[in-house]
C-alpha cells in the first residue's frame, strides 16, 4: 500500500513536470509572438509585400519590438499589413512613423523595419495607419545588379584593350614601359639631368654673379621699355597723321596728290618719249 | 509423360493461390479482428464502472518508468543531430541558424517520433508478452470467470495510460532533447543558455509544437491498442507470448510512421 502510495507521488510528480515543461514552451513561444502582453494594433498598405507572412518580426532600431499580425489583399494594387506593436514602444512611434519591409538576412525571413518618425509629433494612436516604403526586392536588386555587371564588363573590356595598348607599346604609357629605346632615352634624359643638376649646383655656387647679371637685365628692360614707348609714340603720330610718314600713310589728301603726281609722272615720260623720238629724226642731232 | 507435367502445373498453381489466399486472407481477418478489437475499446471505456487504480498503475509503469529511457535517448539525438547538422550549415555560413535548425526539427518530427518508437519497443512489448502470458496461463479466462471485465480491467486500462503518457513523454524528450543540443553547440562553440534557448523559442510556434503533440496521442493510442491486441488475442502456447512481443512491437511501430505521414500531410494543409 506504501509503495503504491509512493508510486501514485512519482507519478503524480512526473506529470507535474511534463505539463510544467510544456506550458513554459507555450508560454516561451507566445510571448515571441507577442501573445501574452499588452499590444496595440497599427495598419500599413503596401504595394506589394515581398514574401511577407503573418507571424514576421517588426523591428524599431534593430529590436523586435511586434508581429505581423494579419496580411489582407485589399485591391489589386495594395496589400494592408496588420501589425501588432509591444505597448511599451508607442512612445518610440510617432504619427509620422514610415514602415518598410526588408529581410532578417539574405535567406532569412521578411520583416518590417519601421522608422520611427519625426521628434515632436503626436504619439501613434491604435488602428493608426502608418506610411509605407516600398521594400527593395530581389528582383529590383538583381536588375540594379546586372547594370553593375555591365557597366563592369565594359569597364574590364576597355581596361583588357588598355594593356593590350600598353603590351604592344602604344600610347605613351605603352612605350615608356615597353620601348627599349624610350627607356634608353629615358636613361640619357636621367644623366642629361644629372649633369644639369650638376651645373645647375656650379651656377647656385655662383649665385652671387646672377645680381650682376640681374642689374645688367634691368637696365636692358628699362632701355627695352622707353624703347617700345617711343615706339608707341610714333606709331600714335604715324595713326594721327602726323609726320612725313604719318601723312603719308595716313592724309588722303596727300594719296591723292600723290597719285595725280604718278599720274603726271607719266603723262611727262609719254611725251619726253615722242619728243626724244622727233629729236632723233632732226638733222641737227644726226651723227648721235 | 503429358499427364504428369499437367499436374504438376496445376499443384503449383494452387499452391500459390493457397498461399496468397493465406496471406491476403490472414492479412484482411487480422483487420477485422483489429477494428473490433478497437470498437470494443470505445465501448468499454465509456461504460463504468473505471478502474482508476489500475489506470494510475499503468501510468506509473508505463509513463514513469519508460522516462529514464526516453530522456537519455532524447538527449543523445539532441546532442547527435546538433554536431552531424553543424558542418552542413558551416558551408552555407550559417551555424548561427543550429538552434533554430534543431529546435523546429526535434519538436516537429525527430522528438515525437523517436519517443513513439522506443515507447513501441518497450511498452508495446511489454504489453503484448504480460497480456499473452495471462492469455496462455488462463489468467484472463480466471478474471472473467470472478466477474471482472478483464477487457475493462487490462486493455482499457493500458490504451489510456499508453494514450496519455506518450505525449508527456515526448515534451520530457524534446526538452532533453533541447538540452543534449546545447551541449552540442557549445561542444565547438560558445552560447549561452539564455541566447540560445531565446534562438530556439523564437524560431518555434504553436503550429510547430501543437501538431507534433496532438499526433502523440495517437502514437500513445496505437502503442496501446496494438500492444493489447496482440497479447488479448495470443495463440496457447509459450511461442504464442514471442510471437506477440515481436509482431506488437513491428506492427505498432509501422503504425507510428503510418500516424506521422498521415499527421504531416495533414499538418501541411493549413501549415504556410
Amino acid at each position: 500500500m506504501k509503495k503504491e502510495t509512493s508510486n501514485k507521488i512519482k507519478l503524480g510528480i512526473f506529470i507535474s513536470i511534463g505539463m510544467m515543461v510544456f506550458i513554459v514552451g507555450i508560454y516561451f513561444i507566445g510571448e515571441g509572438k507577442q501573445l501574452f502582453r499588452k499590444t496595440f494594433r497599427v495598419s500599413g498598405i503596401f504595394k506589394d509585400v515581398g514574401g511577407l507572412q503573418p507571424g514576421n518580426n517588426v523591428r524599431l532600431s534593430g529590436v523586435n519590438v511586434g508581429t505581423v499580425d494579419n496580411i489582407m489583399i485589399v485591391s489589386d494594387t495594395s496589400v494592408r499589413v496588420e501589425i501588432l506593436f509591444d505597448e511599451t514602444v508607442r512612445k518610440f512611434i510617432m504619427k509620422d512613423a514610415v514602415a518598410s519591409i526588408g529581410s532578417e538576412g539574405l535567406i532569412g525571413n521578411k520583416t518590417i523595419i519601421m522608422y520611427p518618425g519625426t521628434g515632436g509629433k503626436k504619439e501613434i494612436e491604435n488602428n493608426d495607419i502608418v506610411q509605407t516604403v516600398p521594400p527593395l526586392g530581389v528582383d529590383d536588386f538583381m536588375i540594379s545588379l546586372k547594370k553593375t555587371i555591365d557597366n563592369t564588363t565594359n569597364i574590364t573590356s576597355d581596361l583588357s584593350k588598355v594593356t593590350e595598348n600598353i603590351r604592344s607599346g602604344k600610347g605613351t604609357i605603352g612605350r615608356l614601359l615597353m620601348d627599349q629605346s624610350m627607356d634608353q632615352n629615358f636613361d640619357s634624359t636621367v644623366a642629361n639631368l644629372k649633369e644639369g643638376s650638376a651645373g645647375f649646383k656650379i651656377l647656385m655656387d655662383k649665385a652671387n654673379d646672377i645680381d650682376e647679371i640681374l642689374t645688367s637685365l634691368k637696365t636692358t628692360i628699362d632701355n627695352t621699355s622707353s624703347i617700345t614707348s617711343n615706339v608707341s609714340k610714333i606709331t600714335d603720330s604715324i595713326h594721327s597723321g602726323k609726320g612725313t610718314i604719318g601723312m603719308l600713310l595716313m592724309d588722303s589728301t596727300m594719296r591723292q596728290n600723290i597719285d595725280s603726281t604718278v599720274v603726271n609722272l607719266k603723262k611727262s615720260s609719254a611725251e619726253l618719249k615722242t619728243l626724244m623720238e622727233k629729236a632723233k629724226d632732226s638733222w641737227m642731232l644726226w651723227g648721235f | 509423360m503429358e499427364p504428369k507435367i499437367k499436374i504438376r502445373s496445376i499443384t503449383r498453381e494452387k499452391i500459390e493461390e493457397d498461399f496468397l489466399a493465406s496471406i491476403f486472407g490472414k492479412f484482411f481477418i487480422e483487420v477485422t479482428s483489429l477494428a473490433f478489437f478497437t470498437m470494443r475499446f470505445f465501448k468499454e471505456v465509456l461504460k463504468p464502472p473505471y478502474e482508476f487504480n489500475e489506470l494510475l498503475k499503468q501510468s506509473f509503469l508505463i509513463g514513469y518508468k519508460s522516462f529514464p529511457l526516453v530522456g537519455i535517448t532524447g538527449f543523445i539525438i539532441g546532442l547527435v543531430f546538433t554536431i552531424q547538422t553543424r558542418p552542413t550549415l558551416d558551408k552555407f555560413g550559417a551555424v548561427s541558424m543550429l538552434p533554430a535548425m534543431v529546435a523546429v526539427s526535434l519538436i516537429r518530427e525527430i522528438g515525437p517520433v523517436i519517443t513513439g518508437l522506443i515507447f513501441a519497443g518497450k511498452v508495446g512489448s511489454g504489453i503484448g508478452a504480460e497480456l499473452s502470458s495471462m492469455k496462455v496461463t488462463e489468467q484472463i479466462d480466471a478474471m472473467q470467470v470472478s466477474g471482472t471485465n478483464p477487457f475493462k480491467f487490462l486493455v482499457v486500462t493500458r490504451v489510456l495510460a499508453a494514450t496519455m503518457m506518450l505525449p508527456l513523454l515526448a515534451v520530457l524528450a524534446d526538452a532533453v532533447g533541447l538540452l543534449g543540443s546545447f551541449i552540442g553547440v557549445n561542444l565547438r562553440g560558445s552560447v549561452s543558455a539564455s541566447f540560445f534557448f531565446l534562438q530556439v523559442f523564437q524560431s518555434l510556434t504553436f503550429s510547430d509544437l501543437l501538431p507534433a503533440i496532438v499526433k502523440t496521442f495517437f502514437f500513445g493510442f496505437a502503442i496501446g491498442l496494438i500492444g493489447c491486441y496482440k497479447g488479448y488475442c495470443a495463440n496457447t502456447g509459450t511461442e504464442g507470448v514471442g510471437k506477440a512481443a515481436n509482431s506488437a512491437v513491428v506492427f505498432a511501430s509501422l503504425l507510428v510512421f503510418l500516424i506521422d505521414m498521415i499527421a504531416v500531410q495533414i499538418t501541411s494543409l493549413y501549415q504556410y
